[in-house]
């Protein structure tokens, strides 16, 4: 069953009187449940692709169907609860928010969804534990090193349940032991839970675990 | 930018405390009167006002013949008159410099109502009335006091109940002791002698018609209407009042700008983490939520410590201007707090307004744009 169709997207960006496209006509289905991994050199529209599906930025032209809704025409408040309940987002770098604790970033996305501030602590507790930073509850982002960083960020990727997981670079600083923990968490859920999983990687190891391998080269899509 | 708004708004708090004080102070003195018009001796309409509207102690004299010729005016109802006597320290020993108002208790329309049930009797030979805030009244604490004035002792037998007007500061004894005090030659005035006439109309005659019949048919007075009580003042106030505003409003455009880019740099600086929690779930609402807050506070608590600073320097500040350190019209308790939450209004306003801009750009950036802003 289709979940995501991308259909001839194209992301343009225009910086000064230059012209940058950087993704040029990609067209791809995902199917829920897919593990799919997505490689390219750095300026390949990688991000830019994972964005476009992710919600976190429209598409210069083309279309992004999920479940056969084009989530490019939603209003802010409908494709907020898009980002919100139906994708979990882990990016590049350290995203955690400073001033809040461990626990705290984890519970941000409950506290933007439709529960409001009934937030539970509880299942944010679960999801640190899970990744394996039951005791640092408590911390700040500036008291967890950048591979714990890492995995609060997929606590909080994972908080609301999310159908679709979009990871870039999700273990790009991690070492061996912790990246393939990271793995072996994303490939239980996606096995046990139906969680489609798109990752992008540099690290062709990784990306040969997915089931379904991509690559990107000048903005263009091409299977592995 | 707490301490600019701040500042802002104790300007405004001063500004509008003034011309409410000034402004009340006029209609409370035109609507206690009790008079529909004022006649003067031509000349004299400024010291009037300065006598009723500041309690300046000041004297004027015209003759008595003139009442007759007012009471001839079509559409005058009753008359009565009042000598205003100075009383200077060095001259009559123990008393301040005060006006000393002397009135006829039989035609009197003017101080009857402020009697009260202090006496309860006719004011006798020899004995006098203070006002509630008479200087008198507060450095001797009053009554059943003797007094000197003029070289004739007064006996002090009662406090008028308070006008709000600038006969909260005189003193009054009735008509009869002129003689008296004549005959002692301490005060200027000269035999046959009176300061002002009060006149009230008949019902449904306009006194601003009467007075203009008035001052053009006696030519030694000047006839003021109630309502025309302060007009000079009031011009002049209205004319501060343009130069307050106008100040006012540059400084609140300024302020917006300020606000704006304080705002802007914070909205740049805060661009990451916006886009992180938007790229999460978080609407525009949530955005714009998040700011109002902040705006809100900055502006509540910019606007508190201007009110705050504001009334301090409107009550201390007072003291330095000529026309409210003597009267006893203050601003009520409803007053303060309406100009208190204009005041914060203004302020918080001024905050929103300002902040609007940076905020809506950043809430409609898009998340990933918002991210990589930094």
């Amino acid at each position: 069953m289709v979940q995501i169709e991308l259909s001839d997207i194209s992301k343009v960006y225009t910086v000064g009187d230059q012209t940058i496209r950087a993704v040029d006509g990609v067209s791809l289905k995902i199917e829920k449940g897919d593990f799919l991994s997505i490689v390219g050199h750095s300026g390949s529209g990688k991000t830019t692709l994972l964005s476009i599906i992710g919600g976190i930025i429209r598409p210069t032209s083309g279309r992004v169907l999920y479940d056969g809704a084009d989530i490019c025409t939603l209003d802010d408040d409908r494709l907020s609860a898009y980002r919100n309940s139906k994708i979990g987002f882990m990016f590049q770098f350290a995203s955690l928010l400073p001033i809040l604790t461990a626990r705290e970033n984890v519970l941000l996305p409950e506290l933007f969804g439709p529960s409001g501030r009934a937030a539970d602590r509880k299942k944010a507790e679960e999801y640190l534990s899970m990744v394996g930073l039951g005791d640092k509850i408590e911390a700040y982002p500036s008291q967890l090193s950048g591979g714990q960083q890492r995995r609060v960020a997929i606590a909080r990727a994972l908080m609301n349940g999310p159908e679709v997981i979009l990871a870039d670079e999700p273990t790009g600083d991690l070492d061996e032991e912790t990246e393939a923990e990271i793995m072996d968490l994303f490939k239980r859920l996606n096995s046990e839970n139906k969680v489609t999983f798109i990752f992008i990687t540099h690290n062709l190891n990784l990306a040969r675990q997915a089931q379904k391998q991509m690559r990107m080269g000048q903005g263009a899509m091409k299977e592995i | 930018m707490i301490l600019s708004i701040g500042l802002l708004v104790s300007a405004l708090v001063f500004v509008l405390s003034f011309v409410r004080r000034v402004d009340s102070i006029i209609k409370v003195t035109s609507a206690r009167l009790g008079a529909d018009i004022l006649i003067v001796p031509s000349g004299s309409r400024g010291a009037a006002e300065d006598i009723l509207l500041e309690n300046k102690v000041k004297s004027f004299y015209m003759d008595r013949a003139a009442v007759d010729k007012v009471r001839k005016i079509k559409d005058i109802e009753d008359l009565t008159t009042q000598t205003y006597l100075v009383s200077i320290g060095g001259e009559c020993c123990d008393v301040p410099e005060t006006i000393v108002v002397a009135f006829d208790q039989d035609s009197d329309f003017i101080i009857k109502p402020w009697l009260g049930n202090k006496l309860g009797r006719r004011l006798k030979k020899g004995e006098a009335l203070v006002g509630s805030e008479s200087a008198m009244n507060i450095s001797v604490g009053l009554t059943d006091v003797d007094s000197h004035l003029f070289g004739n002792m007064f006996r002090m037998v009662g406090v008028l109940d308070k006008t709000g007007t600038g006969l909260d500061t005189a003193i009054f004894i009735d008509e009869s002791n002129m003689d008296d005090i004549l005959r002692k030659g301490k005060a200027k005035v000269k035999q046959g002698e009176i300061s002002i006439i009060f006149a009230r109309v008949k019902k449904g005659a306009d006194p601003v018609k009467v007075a203009g019949e008035i001052t053009d048919s006696v030519i030694e007075v000047n006839a003021v209407a109630r309502k025309d009580i302060g007009r000079s003042i009031l011009d002049t106030l209205r004319d501060l009042n343009r130069i307050f505003f106008a100040t006012v409003s540059m400084a609140s455009i300024l302020s917006i700008f300020l606000v704006w880019a304080v705002f802007s740099a914070i909205a740049n600086e805060r661009a990451w983490e916006i886009g992180i929690m938007r790229a999460i779930g978080a609407r525009e609402s949530h955005v714009s939520r998040l700011f109002l807050i902040e705006v809100l506070f900055i502006g509540g608590v910019g606007s508190i410590v201007g009110i705050i600073a504001g009334t301090a320097v409107s009550v201390l500040l007072a003291k330095n201007f000529m026309l409210l350190k003597n009267v006893s019209a203050g601003l009520g308790i409803w007053e303060r707090a309406i100009i208190a939450l204009c005041s914060l209004a203004a302020g918080t306003g001024i905050c929103v307004i300002g902040a609007l801009s940076p905020i809506r750009r950043l809430k409609k950036m898009e998340p990933l744009l918002a991210i990589r802003k930094e």
